[in-house]
C-alpha cells in the first residue's frame, strides 16, 4: 500500500512509509492518483463558490441533485466495507476524498451521513441492520446524523417493558436538519452508553435545525420521553463506548484532511492574488515583507498536512496510538487553521473580508472546523495529558 | 496499512539498542546532559563514534561503496530516534554530514583515500569557514583571496563564528579566487590542515559561557591546488550543495524529540502547576510530531546521497524554532533557580552539586546558545527568501 502526495512544487512528492516492504514509495498509488484525479475533475467542474453560496442559502443546505451524483460516483459507499456493498475505501481515500471537499467548500452532509452515521451502522450494527440501512445511505437516499454531544446533564435511556424512554438534550448535531434518522447515544448506567436508531418523526424527538458559520447546517435536538423499541439499540450493544470513540476518531482524522484542503486553498489562492495584484507600479508579490509571510502560511500548510498524515496513519493503529495522533492534529491543525486563515485575509486587503471570493467561505469553513468535536484548546489538553509521560514523549511517531 | 513497524524493522531497533547499551557509557550520557554548547565536544563522543566505526555504522547514510550501511529511510530513522533516546550525539557533523557529503560527490579519486576513511574512524575533525566579517547573510561577498602560485594557492583573510576550529585538525573553507564577473563565479571550495604555518585561531566566546565559536585568520597560507574541491570558482555550487545537508541532511527529530523527553521529565517536577507552561509544552509537542512527520516523507529523498533540495530550509527554520521553544520553556520552567549562574566549563567537570540539581545549572546558558540556532547555517530569514523562490515561484 502506497500512500503520499502528487503534485507540489515546493516539498518533493512524497510518501509514507511501506512498513511492511522497508521502501518508500514518492508518489501516490495508481488508484489514489486515479481517485484524486477523478474527485477533483468532477468538483472542478461542478462545486463553485457561487455554487456553494447557493446551496448555503437554501432552505435545506444541501444540493440532492449533487448528493446523487456522489452516489452514483461511489462517494457516498467508499469507506464501507464490500460485503456490506461499499467500495472497501480505507483512511487514506477518505482523507484525499475530504481533502477535495475542504478545497472545494463541499457542505453537503457527508461527514454526518457517511462518516459519522454510516460509520456507526457498519461499526456497531448487526448483519440485518447494516443490510437495512447501509445500502439507502450509498444508494444516495437516506440522511444520517450523529446525536451525541450532552447539552447539559448526560441524555438517559430507561428500560421499559418493551423498549427504552429516552429524556435528554443533545447540541451541535452535525446534518441533524435533514437526517431521516438519527443516531442518538444514551446512558445505560453509570459508565455505559448505547447508540439508538430513531426514525425523524418519533413521538417524543424535536429536531431544532440550525445553519452554521460555514454554511452547513446543524440541529439541536430534545428527547422528551422518546420511546422506541428495544430493536431500536444498534447491535444490542449496551456499552459502545470504545466504538463510538474509534468513529469520531475517524471523523476528526477526516474533518481534518477536510482542513488540510482549504488550508491549501486559501495559501494558493493568497499566492496567486499577490501576483496579480499590482501596488506602487508592481505585483505585491514582489515585497518581501509579504513573500516572508506567505512563505508562512505555506509552511502551516505542510505542518497542517502533516499533522493530518499522522492522524489519517494513526486509525488502524493502537487506542494509544490514535488518541495521541487525532488529538495532536486537532490542536495542531486548528492553530494553524487560525493563523492561515487571518493571515490570508490580511495578504488579500479588503477584499479578504467579503464574501466575493472564496476566501472568505474558507475562513468560516476553519472556524467550523476548529470548533467542532472539540475545540483547539480542548484537543490540546488531552494531548498535553498524553505527553505528559515522559516515556511517550520519547517515542517517535513511527514506535508510538 | 499503519505506522507499526514490521518484524524487521523491530529485529533491527533491538539491534541498534543493544548496540547502544554496551556503548553509550553512563559518563557520556550525562556530558552531554550537562552540555550547554550547541556541539557536544569530541573528548566526549570520541569513544563512541569509534564503537560506532567497528560496527561500520559511523556513516550510515553515506552510498555503501564509501562506507554507508545501505539502510533503508526506515532503518536510518529509527537509528536516529533510538540515538537521540540513548543520549548519543553526532560526533562531527561538519565531517560525517556536511563535508564528507560533498567529497563524494565532487572529489577526486584521491582526495575521497585521503579523508572519508579519517571521516569515518573519527581521526579527523572538521570545521566549516564559510562566514567572514563583512559576510554574513550575503556569503557571496566574502573576501578571503586565493591566489594560485605554482601548484599551490596562497590564501589572505579570515573567516569567522568557525564552531569548533579550535578542536578541528582540518577546515573547508569558501575563499575568493576572482573578483571581475559575477560574485558568485569567483569562489573555490578549498580543504585546508589546521597546522598548515600561516593559519591563527582565536576563541570567541558566547554569552552563554562557551567557546564555540572563533576567529581564524590566513596569513599567506600555502595550500596544494590538489586541496581544491570541484573546479575553480565553482565553490558556490559545492557550497550550496553542502548548505542543503547542513540544514536537511539528518532527521533531528531523534535529537529533538529526546531533548523534548527531557523536558517533559523536568515539568513532571516543576511547572506543572503552571497551566501557562502546561501549554506551551503541548504545543511544542505538537509541532514536534509534524515536523517529525515532514522528515520522514523527506527521508526518502536522502538516500545513497541525494541531496534535499529547498525542503532542506523548511526543516532548518522549524528545528531551529523548536529547540529554542524547548530550550526556553526549560528555563521558565525552573523559575527563579535561573538566576544561578556557573561561569566554569564544561559544566559536568566543573559542578559541584547533588545530581538533582545538576540540570538546572544548564538552563539558561543552553537557552542563550539557543538563540545562535536561527542565525547560524543561514538565518531564518535567508531561509525564508529561499522558501519564497518556490512558494512564491519569483
Amino acid at each position: 500500500m502506497k500512500v503520499g502526495r502528487g503534485d507540489n512544487d515546493f516539498l518533493p512528492p512524497r510518501i509514507i512509509i511501506l512498513c511492511r516492504e522497508n521502501a518508500v514509495d514518492l508518489r501516490y498509488a495508481t488508484e489514489h492518483v486515479i481517485l484524486r484525479d477523478s474527485i477533483e475533475k468532477f468538483l472542478g467542474e461542478r462545486y463553485d463558490y457561487r455554487f456553494v453560496q447557493k446551496v448555503a442559502a437554501s432552505e435545506t443546505g444541501w444540493n440532492r441533485e449533487i448528493w446523487g451524483e456522489f452516489a452514483k460516483l461511489g462517494w457516498l459507499g467508499l469507506p464501507f466495507a464490500p460485503e456490506d456493498g461499499g467500495n472497501g475505501g480505507g483512511a487514506v481515500e477518505l482523507a484525499i476524498l475530504m481533502e477535495a471537499f475542504g478545497k472545494h467548500l463541499v457542505i453537503e452532509p457527508y461527514l454526518a451521513t457517511v462518516v459519522l452515521g454510516g460509520g456507526l451502522i457498519a461499526a456497531l450494527g448487526s448483519t440485518a441492520e447494516r443490510q437495512a440501512m447501509l445500502p439507502a445511505v450509498m444508494e444516495g437516499e437516506c440522511h444520517l446524523a450523529f446525536a451525541h454531544e450532552e447539552r447539559d446533564v448526560p441524555t438517559q435511556a430507561q428500560r421499559t417493558s418493551g423498549g427504552y424512554l429516552l429524556r435528554g438534550g443533545k447540541k451541535v448535531v452535525l446534518g441533524g436538519s435533514s437526517a431521516d434518522t438519527l443516531l442518538v447515544s444514551a446512558r445505560l448506567g453509570d459508565d455505559r452508553f448505547g447508540i439508538f436508531v430513531l426514525p425523524r418523526g418519533t413521538r417524543g424527538l424535536t429536531v431544532r435545525p440550525y445553519r452554521m458559520v460555514d454554511g452547513s447546517r446543524a440541529a439541536d435536538v430534545d428527547l422528551t420521553d422518546a420511546s422506541v423499541p428495544s430493536a431500536a439499540l444498534l447491535g444490542s450493544n449496551e456499552d459502545a463506548g470504545d466504538t463510538v470513540e474509534t468513529v469520531i476518531h475517524r471523523a476528526i482524522a477526516a474533518l481534518s484532511a477536510d482542513a488540510v484542503g482549504a488550508i491549501g486553498a486559501m495559501v494558493k489562492a493568497t499566492v496567486d492574488y499577490a501576483k496579480t495584484r499590482v501596488q506602487f507600479g508592481q505585483a505585491i508579490a514582489n515585497f518581501q515583507a509579504l513573500q516572508h509571510r506567505m512563505v508562512r502560511i505555506k509552511i502551516k500548510e505542510e505542518e497542517a498536512r502533516a499533522a493530518a498524515l499522522f492522524a489519517t496513519l494513526s486509525l488502524d493503529g493502537p487506542a494509544a496510538i490514535r488518541a495521541r495522533a487525532v488529538s495532536g492534529a486537532k490542536a495542531k491543525i486548528g492553530r494553524c487553521a487560525r493563523f492561515v486563515h487571518q493571515d490570508a485575509i490580511q495578504l488579500h486587503g479588503a477584499i479578504g473580508t467579503t464574501d466575493e471570493l472564496a476566501l472568505g467561505g474558507y475562513a468560516k469553513r476553519l472556524l467550523a472546523y476548529e470548533l467542532l468535536f472539540g475545540s483547539t484548546r480542548e484537543h490540546l489538553r488531552r494531548y498535553g495529558a498524553i505527553i505528559a509521560n515522559p516515556q511517550v514523549a520519547a517515542t517517535g511517531l513511527l514506535m508510538a | 496499512m499503519d505506522l507499526l513497524l514490521s518484524p524487521e524493522d523491530l529485529a533491527f531497533r533491538d539491534e541498534v539498542r543493544h548496540f547502544l547499551a554496551d556503548n553509550v557509557r553512563p559518563g557520556m550520557g550525562r556530558a552531554i546532559d550537562l552540555t550547554t554548547a550547541f556541539i557536544v565536544d569530541p573528548d566526549v563522543l570520541i569513544d563512541f563514534h569509534r564503537a560506532l566505526h567497528r560496527k561500520g555504522w559511523s556513516v550510515p547514510h553515506w552510498p555503501v561503496e564509501h562506507g554507508g550501511t545501505g539502510w533503508s529511510p526506515v532503518q536510518r530513522y529509527i537509528f536516529d530516534l533510538e540515538c537521540g533516546s540513548a543520549g548519543a550525539a553526532t560526533y562531527n557533523a561538519s565531517g560525517s554530514h556536511f563535508v564528507g557529503p560533498v567529497i563524494i560527490h565532487y572529489g577526486t579519486q584521491q582526495q575521497k583515500d585521503r579523508y572519508l576513511l579519517r571521516i569515518r574512524t573519527g581521526e579527523d575533525y572538521w570545521a566549516q569557514g564559510y562566514s567572514e566579517p563583512g559576510s554574513g547573510s550575503d556569503l557571496a561577498s566574502l573576501k578571503t583571496r586565493a591566489v594560485a602560485d605554482g601548484d599551490h594557492y596562497v590564501v589572505n583573510g579570515q573567516k569567522i563564528w568557525t564552531t569548533n576550529a579550535h578542536r578541528a585538525n582540518r577546515m573547508f573553507a569558501l575563499v575568493r579566487t576572482a573578483t571581475t564577473g559575477k560574485r558568485q563565479d569567483g569562489i573555490t571550495f578549498v580543504l585546508f590542515d589546521m597546522d598548515m604555518p600561516g593559519i591563527t585561531v582565536r576563541p570567541i566566546v558566547g554569552n552563554g559561557g562557551d567557546h564555540e565559536f572563533n576567529e581564524v585568520f590566513f596569513n599567506d597560507v600555502r595550500v596544494p591546488i590538489a586541496n581544491r574541491i570541484g573546479e575553480e570558482n565553482k565553490g558556490w555550487e559545492v557550497a550550496k550543495f553542502l548548505l542543503e545537508f547542513e540544514r536537511g541532511g539528518r532527521v533531528l527529530a531523534g535529537q529533538v524529540r529526546a531533548q523534548f523527553a527531557k523536558l517533559v521529565q523536568l515539568m513532571k517536577t516543576r511547572g506543572q502547576d503552571d497551566g501557562d507552561l502546561r501549554t506551551r509544552l503541548a504545543e511544542i509537542g505538537t509541532d514536534l510530531d509534524a515536523m517529525e512527520m515532514i522528515d520522514i516523507s523527506v527521508l526518502s529523498t536522502l538516500q545513497t546521497g541525494g541531496n534535499p533540495g529547498p525542503i532542506s530550509s523548511l526543516l532548518k527554520l522549524r528545528w531551529s524554532e523548536i529547540r529554542q521553544s524547548i530550550a526556553e520553556l526549560a528555563m521558565d520552567a525552573v523559575g527563579d533557580e535561573a538566576l544561578r549562574w556557573f561561569p566554569e566549563r564544561p559544566l559536568y567537570e566543573t559542578l559541584q552539586l547533588p545530581p538533582e540539581d545538576e540540570e538546572m545549572a544548564a538552563m539558561v546558558p543552553r537557552y542563550l546558545n539557543s538563540r545562535a540556532f536561527t542565525i547560524m547555517g543561514g538565518t531564518s530569514e535567508i531561509q525564508t527568501n529561499i522558501l519564497a523562490k518556490s512558494v512564491v515561484g519569483l
